[in-house]
């Protein structure tokens, strides 16, 4: 099943981009990694089309910390776009294995992270073990609004 | 004043040190914690890029717990801040999203109202009457040379994050940490990039070379200001600079380490607080002789 981004973001708002770059230049993730950027995933999006962005792995490597759209002139809400890419890019299976994995422990336990010892561990700060997370009710929930169109759960 | 306590999952289970501290020093400054059966926030760096409705509907879930007690949502970590507050202004104002999320959770008994706010540790802690009880109950200065680090989440976008404190500015950054910091004796010092990214989101999804590339440029703008500690409001970033300058030393033999604090253990210092209650025996980069040096033990 595909989403519809338009819904998460106004198509007409691509034309408002300048291209100036300044969400690119402002981009942590641009100068450490070969990230698509946001000044380009919105020139690929309007000359070929999102679906390109969509099947483009590269669209993962971003901090999702909002600098780009804090900075641009045009106050175009780059992160909702961003948000519906990948939510669209998951769907057809384009996600990052590590990302995967994440969601799947948090469907599995109602929680993201797991140790070992873990009651030993907060004994020694002086706290009381964690109680149970609500895993049979978070289940339900995630199956309700169909979590397995993305991931097997 | 009293709270519904949002402890998240890297807190409660990675480092509990952060619930220990956090909760010894509500205690003295007369905040009141209340524990519900949440769930995981979830991220915004992980479900609701992955699958929105999921990451809408279980942060409903979470706000409903509070709301059925009638108690304001206070979270403390940067990343369940940003979902819980987003989630929550969402669906205030959309009652399309609020009718369909309520349709998910009504099975449960759950059905989400928009009668709550939800805060974070930070601007508890900065609120009038508690920073006067602080200034009470303080019985050292930490005069040391903090850089603070506050972590994308908690203050972007600030539309979301802080509707009516947006600054003439173009970009909103926050001061609070800095401020509350400086009563107790620290020496908030300013350094470059502070309001850029810690790395660790890139890290986790997809490239953990990446993720510490970043850092990496952020600690050495932080060494340029001889700064001799951080600040953190969130475990992500903790662990980031923590675990990350030891990861990173093994490449680039850098022999300057510097200590990271979440915000409650140095607060929890000043407040007479031994360096093992609120948890800093565990911490990777120790800071030990540094604290000797100001003579806390
Ligand atoms: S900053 Fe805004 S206007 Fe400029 S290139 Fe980026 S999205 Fe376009
Ligand atoms: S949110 Fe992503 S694309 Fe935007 S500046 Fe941050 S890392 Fe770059």
């Amino acid at each position: 099943m595909t989403i519809k981004i338009w819904k998460f973001f106004q198509r007409e708002q691509l034309f408002e981009c300048y291209q100036c770059a300044r969400c690119t230049g402002s981009c942590p993730a641009m100068e450490v990694a070969p990230a698509l950027g946001p000044r380009e995933t919105i020139l690929i999006c309007l000359n070929q089309g999102h679906d390109r962005v969509v099947e483009d792995e590269k669209l993962w490597l971003c901090c999702t910390c909002n600098v780009c759209e804090d900075r641009c002139p045009q106050e175009i809400p780059i992160c909702d776009l961003l948000v519906a890419l990948r939510n669209s890019a998951a769907r057809r299976g384009n996600i990052p294995i590590r990302l995967g994995m994440a969601i799947e422990l948090l469907a599995k336990t109602g929680r993201s992270m797991i140790v070992h010892q873990l009651d030993e561990m907060r004994a020694h700060h002086g706290l009381a073990p964690l109680p149970p997370a609500p895993v049979d009710e978070v289940r339900d929930i995630l199956k309700k609004t169909g979590l397995d169109e993305v991931i097997e759960i | 004043m009293k709270y519904a306590l949002y402890l998240g999952c890297a807190i409660p289970i990675k480092y509990p040190g952060f619930e220990a501290a956090t909760r010894l020093v509500c205690e003295r400054l007369n905040v009141e914690l209340v524990d519900l059966p949440f769930s995981c926030c979830p991220p915004p760096t992980s479900m609701k890029l992955v699958h929105y409705d999921s990451w809408l509907a279980l942060a409903a879930r979470n706000l409903c717990l509070a709301e059925e007690q009638g108690l304001d949502l206070l979270t403390l970590c940067s990343g369940c801040v940003n979902t819980l507050k987003e989630a929550n202004h969402i669906l205030k104002n959309s009652d399309s999203k609020r009718r369909r999320v309520n349709k998910f959770l009504e099975g449960h008994n759950h059905r989400f109202k928009g009668t709550i706010e939800v805060t974070h540790i930070l601007d508890v802690l900065y609120q009038d009457t508690v920073v006067e009880k602080l200034l009470h109950e303080k019985v050292r200065d930490i005069p040391l040379r903090v850089g603070c680090h506050y972590g994308c989440h908690y203050f972007r976008p600030p539309k979301v994050m802080y509707p009516g404190e947006l600054s003439d500015a173009e970009s909103h950054v926050p001061v609070k940490m800095d401020h509350l910091l400086s009563i107790i004796g620290v020496e908030p010092t300013e350094y470059s990039r502070k309001f850029l990214c810690c790395g660790s989101p890139l890290g986790a999804n997809m490239d953990q070379d990446a993720g510490y590339s970043i850092t990496r440029q952020k600690l050495e703008y932080i060494h340029e200001r001889n700064i001799q500690a951080l600040s953190v409001v969130c475990p992500s970033c903790f662990e980031q600079f923590d675990m990350g300058q030891i990861v990173l030393a093994r490449k680039t033999k850098e022999k300057r380490r510097i200590p990271t604090f979440y915000l409650t253990q140095l607060v929890g210092l000043a407040l007479g607080l031994s360096p093992k209650d609120v948890g800093l025996d565990v911490h990777r980069i120790k800071p030990k002789k540094l604290l000797s040096g100001i003579d806390v033990a």
